[in-house]
């Protein structure tokens, strides 16, 4: 005879199935009836309550984390000096001033980081006494370190210090005394060796100043970063390095805005504007040797804009709402742009299209969510951010089909149900939803 | 509600592991799409709180991708595999807290297609239910809730808590009786 455990899974698994009733099992095995009957009875009154599911905006954000920690810990594995980089780099160290420099630059490091002034200069900000040591010691890093990846890495790691001040600052009342306690050694040691030290701020400033440092300095080393990536031979991998750190601070800004008191949005939405067009300049760079993976960064960018819109939608945020779409829309654009140079670069246009085209799914299914979320007053703006994406399904779809290679896409992005009729832009009442190749 | 895998996408799952086996990020970012709603799933019913399930859920697939090139195929299903690690990773997060909270069924429904009297009666069952699976211990408890709530299949669930399929049963078997008792005792 079998094992009742044995028996009682199966007669689970069957009625769960639909293959039979739960009389139908219980009939199967009369010698265990009585016991079993009561066990499938406490089973069968076991159901999963409701459907969990993470939110979208976490799930793009945590993806974006994801893939931003994956290509930083393979570009770690992957990224070597080339012979060239190496010449140039060797005329740099025989230079006997140069060493001398570095000589005491690294007895000045070593020596600084050992002394309290150092150690409490790293959790200075913008207009405390010691944040000039704390740019000074920055400075000493950059000179010690020779080799292209580093340089890029040490900017966006200066990039994303320059977020945790502001996100620190932006928490705090409108004017704030800046800490003046410590002392001013470091910076003059520093200024022994000529680097450029600011003058011990004055004491106390109001907050919007101490902002406005934070992000000028968050704006230099994203441009630091962009530059030095932009000139690196075959530097790819670096600038895909750089687009997904600055994808990331396009997630992380918008938690800094959730913090941060009213006072301060505006300038955390400019931040945005420097990582925006950060985002743009890189893969304006990226795109002319991978187009493809250019136009994925972009889309999750988008992706991310849309989950920021939903989130200001379901608060009630008309404003920050309409911002995030705005964005997305000048992302949308600038993806259009890579789409149309990658024909006149000879690269591979059937891959972009198609990702674009794909991505109008997700695209529209997030708009579905805000339209619904949105005030009938925000509506609007919603309905233009479908209309356009409409629009640039299409022409995905043109350039698939004027190369044979539709597919399984369909001609008609996938409408959210929830949006009226009369919203769903023109495409409707032209074209059959049609699937397959629709070949010139 | 199981998402039930199809030939194809089991032949897909079976491509992407491939290609992240030997260092493919973009194939493992395919793997986070597939899988991430049920790992949150297990997670949040363990925790009972969005923004540790958030937290815990990115863990588990930083983890998951640190450890990609120990991980077996024919040792064990992907999910299952991803489970393990969000157990131990929900263990460390209790020891870490020192505290245990009990399983939180009410979450806002999504959809409910119940007349308001209905739904009263199925809620108040619920919570019953759920109070007693709140008194089952260690595997039981683990084994009910993976079996009936997060639909989890017998191979799944022996993979993820280290035992083989017939323990398994037997534990389930036993569960399900303490229940019964928990329950009567109740009424």
């Amino acid at each position: 005879m079998k094992k009742i455990e044995v028996i009682l899974t199966q007669c689970l698994d069957d009625i769960r199935e639909g293959r039979v009733s739960l009389e139908d099992c219980l009939n199967q095995y009369p010698e265990v009836r009585a016991e079993l009957e009561l066990l499938l009875k406490v089973a069968l009154s076991i159901k999963a309550p409701i459907d969990i599911r993470p939110s979208n905006t976490f799930k793009v954000k945590a993806r974006a984390e994801l893939m931003n920690y994956i290509h930083t810990s393979q570009l770690r594995k992957k990224v070597k000096r080339s012979p060239g980089q190496l010449s140039i780099r060797y005329w740099w160290h025989i230079a006997w001033a140069r060493a001398t420099v570095i000589a005491v630059t690294v007895v000045l490091v070593i020596s600084l980081a050992g002394t309290g002034t150092a150690y409490a200069a790293q959790s200075s900000l913008p207009g405390d006494t010691l944040y000039s040591v704390k740019l000074g010691i920055e400075q000493l890093q950059r000179i010690i370190t020779f080799d292209e990846a580093s340089e890029i890495e040490l900017e966006l790691k200066f990039a994303d210090t320059r977020l945790d001040e502001l996100e620190e600052l932006v928490s705090v009342p409108v004017i704030q005394t800046a800490n003046d306690e410590g002392s001013n050694n470091g910076v003059s040691a520093m200024s022994i060796i000529n680097i450029t030290v600011a003058e011990p701020e004055v004491v106390s400033i109001a907050k919007a100043a101490r902002i406005t440092i934070a992000v000028d300095g968050y704006q230099r080393n994203l441009n630091m970063a962009i530059t030095k990536a932009a000139n690196v031979v075959e530097g790819e991998i670096l600038v895909e390095e750089v687009a997904l750190t600055i994808l990331s601070h396009l997630g992380r800004l918008d938690d800094i805005e959730g913090m941060a008191l009213v006072d301060s949005q505006e300038i955390i939405a400019d931040t945005r504007s420097v990582a925006i067009n950060g985002h743009i300049r890189i893969l304006q760079i990226l795109a002319t040797v991978n187009a493809v993976r250019a136009t994925e960064i972009n889309l999750l960018a988008m992706q991310v804009r849309l989950a920021r819109a939903d989130a200001e939608a379901v608060k009630g945020n008309i404003g920050g709402m309409e911002d995030a779409l705005q964005e997305y829309e000048k992302l949308r654009r600038f993806g259009e742009g890579i789409s149309n140079s990658t024909e006149m670069s000879g690269q591979d246009t059937i891959s972009v299209d198609e990702l674009n085209a794909r991505a109008t799914t997700e695209h529209m299914e997030s708009l579905g969510s805000i339209y619904g979320n949105a005030s009938q007053d925000a509506k609007g703006a919603v309905e233009q951010a479908i209309d356009v994406t409409i629009e640039t399904h299409k022409q995905a779809v043109q350039g698939l089909q004027q190369q044979g290679a539709q597919g399984d896409i369909p001609t008609e992005p996938p409408m959210p149900d929830n949006i009226p009729q009369g919203d769903k832009g023109n495409t409707q009442d032209s074209e059959s939803n049609n699937h397959g190749n629709n070949n010139k | 509600m199981r998402e039930y895998e199809t030939a194809d996408t089991l032949f897909d799952i079976d491509r992407l592991l491939d290609k992240a086996i030997n260092g493919d990020g973009d194939a493992f970012g395919r793997l986070y799409d597939m899988y991430v709603d049920r790992v949150y799933r297990h997670i949040y019913y363990r925790v009972s709180s969005t923004n540790d399930a958030e937290d815990l859920t990115q863990q588990v697939f930083i983890k998951a991708w640190q450890a990609i090139h120990r991980y077996k195929k024919t040792t064990s299903p992907f999910l299952a595999w991803l489970i393990k690690i969000s157990q131990n990773l929900v263990i460390d997060f209790y020891r870490s807290k020192k505290t245990r909270t009990y399983i939180d069924f009410d979450v806002v429904a999504t959809e409910s297609k119940h007349d308001p009297a209905q739904l009263a009666e199925e809620q108040f069952g619920r919570y019953e239910i759920q109070q007693a699976i709140n008194k089952l211990k260690g595997d039981q408890q683990q084994v009910v809730l993976m079996r009936f709530i997060e639909d989890f299949s017998f191979s799944e669930i022996a993979v993820a808590l280290g035992k083989s399929q017939g323990a398994i049963r037997v534990i389930l078997h036993r569960g399900l009786a303490k229940l019964k008792t928990i329950l009567e005792k109740a009424q």
